[in-house]
């Protein structure tokens, strides 16, 4: 009862609870203005939460329940190596000109096809990657075809977010979450992709309603498409026979972990470990430079961060008061979770959102069923929509703004580049309603399928 | 030799709110000493007569260079003709926009060795030129540096080694 004996502990609002609580809500108000750089302000603020006691360097740096999810660090870092060494193979603008030419030149079918692409690619890619290998093509299409390309931008930003939502590895929240709750990939094969399915065929109809019409190109310009020649665009052909051996790997490794009880972060290392191993680089130095720290160390010190309040009891306090709100209503619970799951992650980044609502939904857990521990308590049949809830509402939530999702902000600032800037309005008058369609969406899965059918 | 001895004296240069046609118009037909006409790259100077940058044939490359192909490799997939389209729209922006504008400049009184050591570190082939109050009075190109080196390389008559 290690687990269950500090969240039981009454807590009380000392020196201690109000120090973590300035620290968390400081941090989190300082990463919203985005005065400094959110991962400097995670790493300043673990510093503080170590340097004033709030946590032991112990917890942070061993203690699953207070400190850094190393689950989640390695396999960012592992998927970022296989794709850091994929990238140079060419492959990436093999499929995207692929898909230009199976658009055949016009203009919404290249959209929709680059929407689904993105999306899939999303599913088992970091988003932020994803949309910078989709959109220099897109803009080079748009620039072939002589069309706006503003709404091909948006639109890769909002199917990278809809995409990365239906896998585990797909969208940071999902890999989270997954740690958390000890769920694995085929659960959330099993659980979320379907939706996402469903969302995908609605957001392709509203695009098509959306800009459909407006796209309309010359059929001499269709020929600049029609003559590029995808084959090009392999530079190593041996290396991307050895990346699509380790990616199918570590993609059967995903499937199965479940099953051969092994962590996520444990596939995709050995992954990252075989493709470095195979592709012969001399040095290094230059692959692992790639990784993004910046994101990681955000995730590290958000961690810590986030440790010392649920440490000093806030987690817990406001665990407790969602529970009064929703007066121990599941469905309500869920429905409040993923509603307020959109907007908040709309409007901050859903990384720190759910690696505090994590957390909070444990400790929910733990007022409801007192005596479970372990899997029987995170894994509860009636908390399992309530984890899919979140999952959908922070990730589906990112759509909701400019700011919600990291993939939003590249855009942005590619569209800003291209000489042509997506202002704040302009992206959530696109965005917004997309979101809220796709959350309506998900309001109708969650109550079909875990309330009214239960499978 | 000092910076002073090899330079040329400032005879054209260009205005931030110039348009790139007219900047690719005064590159093409500048003068360089007495007999040279074109220049590969120009001073930019505001109405103060202050230096705030340069505007350079890689700067005209680059302007025709759209952004996302330095993203990926995208070379392949472009379209005859995309370079002039892309020139023709360019016409009338400003140079201020697409100059360089961190630019490093020779007092007047510099060795030429100190020359010599900004062009190769910093890969540049002409230097501004200032005078003490920091106002551009000429260019040092690459080509007569190299000019003086040669002349002194063949003035070795063979009793340095």
């Amino acid at each position: 009862m290690t687990h269950g004996a500090t969240a039981l502990q009454p807590f009380v609002m000392d020196t201690a609870f109000w120090t973590a609580t300035t620290i968390f809500l400081l941090a989190y108000a300082l990463i919203i203005s985005e005065k400094i750089h959110k991962t400097i302000i995670a790493i300043f603020g673990a510093g503080l939460m170590l340097v004033l006691k709030i946590l032991h360097q112990h917890e942070a740096f061993y203690i699953e329940e207070f400190g850094v999810d190393w689950n989640v660090i390695f396999l960012l870092i592992s998927m970022m190596v296989i794709i850091n060494l994929m990238r140079p193979t060419g492959v990436f603008e093999y499929l995207a000109i692929k898909s230009a030419k199976w658009g055949k030149g016009e203009p919404f079918r290249i959209m929709a096809i680059f929407a689904v692409v993105t999306a899939v690619l999303s599913a088992f890619m970091d988003n932020v990657t994803t949309v910078l290998l989709i959109t220099p093509v897109t803009l080079l299409i748009a620039d072939a075809l002589e069309v706006d390309p503003i709404p091909y931008l948006i639109s890769c930003a909002l199917s990278s977010n809809i995409g990365g939502t239906a896998t585990l590895i797909g969208d940071p929240p999902n890999i989270m979450i997954a740690s958390k709750a000890q769920l694995n990939f085929m659960d959330f094969i099993y659980h979320l992709t379907p939706v996402v399915v469903v969302i995908m065929v609605f957001y392709i109809f509203a695009i098509k309603l959306i800009w459909g019409k407006k796209l309309k190109t010359r059929e001499e310009l269709k020929r600049r498409i029609m003559a590029m020649d995808e084959k090009e665009a392999i530079k190593d052909l041996v290396m991307l026979k050895k990346s699509l051996f380790v990616l199918a790997v570590v993609l059967t490794g995903f499937v199965f972990h479940g099953v051969l009880h092994f962590q996520p972060a444990t596939i995709a290392l050995f992954g990252a470990g075989l493709l470095l191993l195979l592709s012969k680089i001399h040095e290094p130095h230059h692959i692992l430079a790639e990784v993004e720290w910046p994101t990681i160390f955000f995730f590290m010190g958000l961690f810590i961060i986030v440790g010392g309040v649920v440490k000093v009891g806030l987690i817990k306090w406001m665990s407790i008061q969602v529970l009064d709100l929703t007066q121990g209503n599941m469905f309500a619970t869920s429905m409040v979770v993923m509603w307020f799951s959109a907007f908040a992650s709309a409007i901050v980044d859903n990384i720190p959102y759910v690696a505090t609502m994590n957390p909070l939904v444990i400790d929910m857990a733990r007022h409801l069923w007192p005596n479970l521990s372990g899997i029987q308590l995170l894994q509860h049949p009636d908390l399992m929509p309530l984890w899919w809830s979140l999952a959908l509402g922070a990730c589906l939530g990112g759509n909701g703004s400019a700011i919600g999702a990291s993939a939003n902000v590249i855009v942005v600032g590619m569209s800003e580049k291209a000489g042509n800037k997506i202002s704040f309005i302009k992206f959530m008058l696109y965005g917004m309603p997309i979101m809220i369609m796709s959350v309506v969406i998900s309001t109708a899965y969650v109550w079909l399928r875990y309330y009214l059918m239960r499978i | 030799m000092k910076a002073k001895d090899l330079m040329i004296h400032l005879q054209e240069y260009l205005r931030p709110d110039n348009t790139l046609k007219e900047a690719v118009n005064l590159l093409r037909t500048a003068k360089r000493g007495e007999e040279k006409v074109g220049v590969k790259g120009l001073p930019v100077l505001d109405e103060k007569g202050k230096l705030v940058g340069m505007l350079s044939m890689r700067d005209i490359l680059k302007v025709v260079f759209p952004f996302y192909m330095t993203m990926m490799d995208l070379g392949d997939f472009t379209w005859d003709g995309m370079v002039e389209s892309i020139a023709k729209k360019s016409s009338n922006r400003k140079v201020g926009e697409v100059m360089s504008k961190d630019v490093i400049t020779v007092d007047e009184e510099a060795s030429l060795m100190e020359c010599v050591d900004h062009m190769i570190k910093h890969n540049i082939k002409r230097l501004p030129v200032v005078d003490r109050s920091g106002k551009v009075i000429g260019m040092l190109y690459e080509r007569d540096v190299f000019f003086a080196i040669t002349k002194a390389m063949l003035e070795n008559t063979g009793d340095e080694r």
